[in-house]
């Protein structure tokens, strides 16, 4: 099942509004106003907001998909990466490094200032669509992509350790791998 | 000025007026007595005064024994040699330019021992136009230590030099006291005074000088009243300053037009003749500038640079330098290529191996002589299509064999590796990872890294 975005968005002149199918009202808003307002805010509520978003998509990707958990990888990357192309968000991509996932946004208008919604946002479809808490780590940004390893909590916290201290984010990946192996 | 002419013509008077005194006075002793004032007469010297032992010790100042001076002697050296009105008959500027070392210095006048001087009170030093002047000496104020003695130094040294400054207020009161015992009778002075003041001025602001006294105070009453009736502005109006606008031209007249550089400079470049003539113009002649000499040591060019010798001549060669061919013979050998003493020596070595009857040994460097000759059953070339074997066991290893020809005398032994069986050489092992087949086994997968 292919995603269709035909008449995903509504356009409601009369009243003024602009209404996405299967969902409630949304705002066009420019990107570099949102952008300044996450930078304004605290850590918490812009994570708080990106994962509200991805909860949005999440839930919309569900209605197109109905059961998530059977889908393979390129029709979850499709829909959901659809359901974020229809909010101006991105392209989103998946890469497989070994046992380990990684999401992947380009052209994404709010550039490097935006990359903690963006992580908020996967973190936020995961745990709707799949029902998974999971921890979006920024790997890296090159140019207009960035990388977002999607681990539990205590991958998460070596990565970003090790991200710290300077180790590359494939040496990164690598270690995860072995220290899942040698556990 | 007019002071001056008063004292001028009160010393006349007196100088008249004493003329018929007897001349029998003592002469007051003046230390370096060859100076005398400059409207002053020096008193005469004592008439046959003995002259006193020179200082031993001091020879530079040692003087001449003086004359035995006469009361004649006397008067002629006075009236000739004090050029009184010289210093009025030259104007400034003369005395400015004149030469302020002269060669030929002015007789020394009579001078008294240097005990007598030492002795005496000392008396104010005089302007050096009081003594006798010719045309060449300058009367600018400075005189030499030469005048004061016989002895001529060689050069003339900054230390020779005495300037005499004096004023001639300070000078006048010891003529003054002179001339009361002077009494020179010239009563045509005034007239002839009178007479040539009325003549004009010469052309020429240098007079000669006077011969006599009365025609140096005749120029020098003409030179006063010469001055006195010139007109000289109080005030010299302050000059102006800054940037003035200029008049405007009267009709018809016009400054000069700016020359054209470009037509000037096309002048200089090009000949009066076209850019081809060979024979530089009378303009460019004119000018031409003749440079000075090069100061400094002097440098002589060798000629034979201008002849430079061949390349090879001039460069050394070393052992293992070589020249490389050059293009002509590239891709080819060179013709008088000569083969090295170690070659010469093995040849002779194969020559004596293999008997007389080889063939004489040519240069390399020349074709042969004697072409051999293809024989077509001894060492013909022969060209034997190859075989290569399609056996399937030896797929991987193909043979070629070639087929020696029957007619050949000496069949070349070949050499081939034994076929070996095709086995496996070296092993790759793929190891299949496996694949989730759903994004959720994806998911759970990546949350388990890192966890302990």
């Amino acid at each position: 099942m292919n995603f269709d975005p035909s008449y995903a968005l509504e356009f409601d002149f009369g009243r003024g509004q602009v209404r996405m199918a299967n969902a409630g009202e949304r705002l066009v808003v420019p990107s570099d106003a949102l952008l300044a307002l996450c930078q304004g805010a605290s850590e918490d509520a812009v994570r708080d907001f990106g994962r509200r978003l991805g909860t949005e998509a999440g839930r919309a990707m569900l209605g197109r998909l109905g059961e998530a958990w059977q889908a393979p990888l390129e029709t979850v990357v499709e829909h959901l990466g659809g359901e974020l192309a229809l909010m101006g968000l991105g392209s989103l991509g998946l890469e497989r490094w070994g046992q380990a996932l990684v999401l992947s946004f380009s052209y994404s208008p709010l550039g490097q200032g935006g990359d903690l919604l963006l992580g908020s946002v996967l973190e936020g479809a995961m745990q709707r669509a799949f029902g998974r808490d999971v921890v979006a780590v920024k790997l890296m940004r090159e140019g207009d992509q960035v990388r977002f390893l999607v681990a539990g909590f205590d991958g998460a916290r070596k990565a970003s350790d090790w991200l710290y201290q300077g180790v590359p984010w494939g040496d990164v990946l690598t270690r995860l791998t072995n220290s899942r192996g040698q556990s | 000025m007019s002071q001056e002419v008063a004292r001028l013509e009160e010393l006349l008077a007196r100088v008249q007026r004493n003329a018929a005194l007897p001349r029998s006075v003592a002469l007051p002793p003046t230390a370096f007595a060859a100076p005398a004032p400059t409207f002053a007469v020096p008193p005469p010297a004592p008439v046959q005064a003995a002259p006193p032992p020179p200082a031993p010790s001091e020879p530079y100042f040692e003087p001449p024994p003086p004359p035995a001076f006469t009361t004649d002697a006397l008067e002629e050296h006075f009236f000739d040699s004090v050029p009184a009105p010289a210093l009025l008959d030259q104007s400034v500027d003369d005395m400015l330019l004149a030469d302020p070392f002269p060669s030929q210095m002015p007789a020394p006048p009579a001078a008294q021992a240097y005990t007598d001087m030492l002795d005496e009170d000392p008396v104010p030093l005089v302007r050096s136009a009081a003594h006798r002047l010719d045309d060449a000496e300058d009367i600018s104020g400075v005189m030499t230590v030469s005048q004061f003695s016989e002895q001529v130094p060689e050069e003339l040294l900054e230390d020779d030099i005495v300037e005499v400054s004096v004023s001639v207020d300070s000078v006048a009161p010891a003529g003054n006291e002179l001339d009361d015992d002077l009494n020179f009778g010239d009563d045509e002075i005034s007239e002839e005074s009178a007479r040539t003041s009325d003549e004009p001025p010469a052309s020429s602001s240098r007079h000669k000088v006077a011969g006599t006294m009365d025609e140096a105070l005749a120029r020098a009453a003409e030179q006063i009243d010469f001055d006195e009736g010139r007109e000289v502005p109080l005030k010299t109006p302050p000059p102006e300053s800054g940037p003035q606008e200029a008049m405007p031209l009267p009709m018809g007249i016009h400054a000069p037009l700016a020359p054209d550089i470009e037509e000037l400079l096309e002048a200089d470049i090009l000949p009066a003749g076209g850019v081809y003539a060979a024979v530089p113009t009378t303009e460019q002649v004119g000018q031409t500038i003749d440079l000075e000499e090069a100061r400094g040591p002097h440098l002589e060019l060798d000629s034979a640079l201008s002849h430079p010798a061949p390349l090879h001549a001039e460069l050394p060669h070393e052992e293992l330098e070589v020249t490389l061919p050059r293009r002509e013979f590239g891709g080819g050998y060179q013709d008088d290529l000569m083969p090295p003493p170690e070659a010469r020596q093995e040849l002779d070595a194969h020559r004596n191996r293999y008997g007389d009857d080889a063939p004489p040994p040519e240069s390399l460097a020349q074709y042969p002589s004697q072409q051999p000759e293809a024989s077509p059953q001894a060492f013909a070339p022969v060209i034997v299509p190859a075989n290569v074997s399609n056996d399937p066991y030896t797929q991987n290893a193909p043979m070629v064999t070639v087929d020696a020809p029957s007619n050949a005398a000496f069949a070349p032994e070949l050499l081939a590796r034994p076929d070996i069986n095709p086995g496996p050489v070296a092993k790759f092992i793929r190891v299949e990872s496996p694949r989730p087949s759903t994004f959720l086994q994806l998911l759970d997968a990546s949350l388990d890294l890192g966890r302990n």
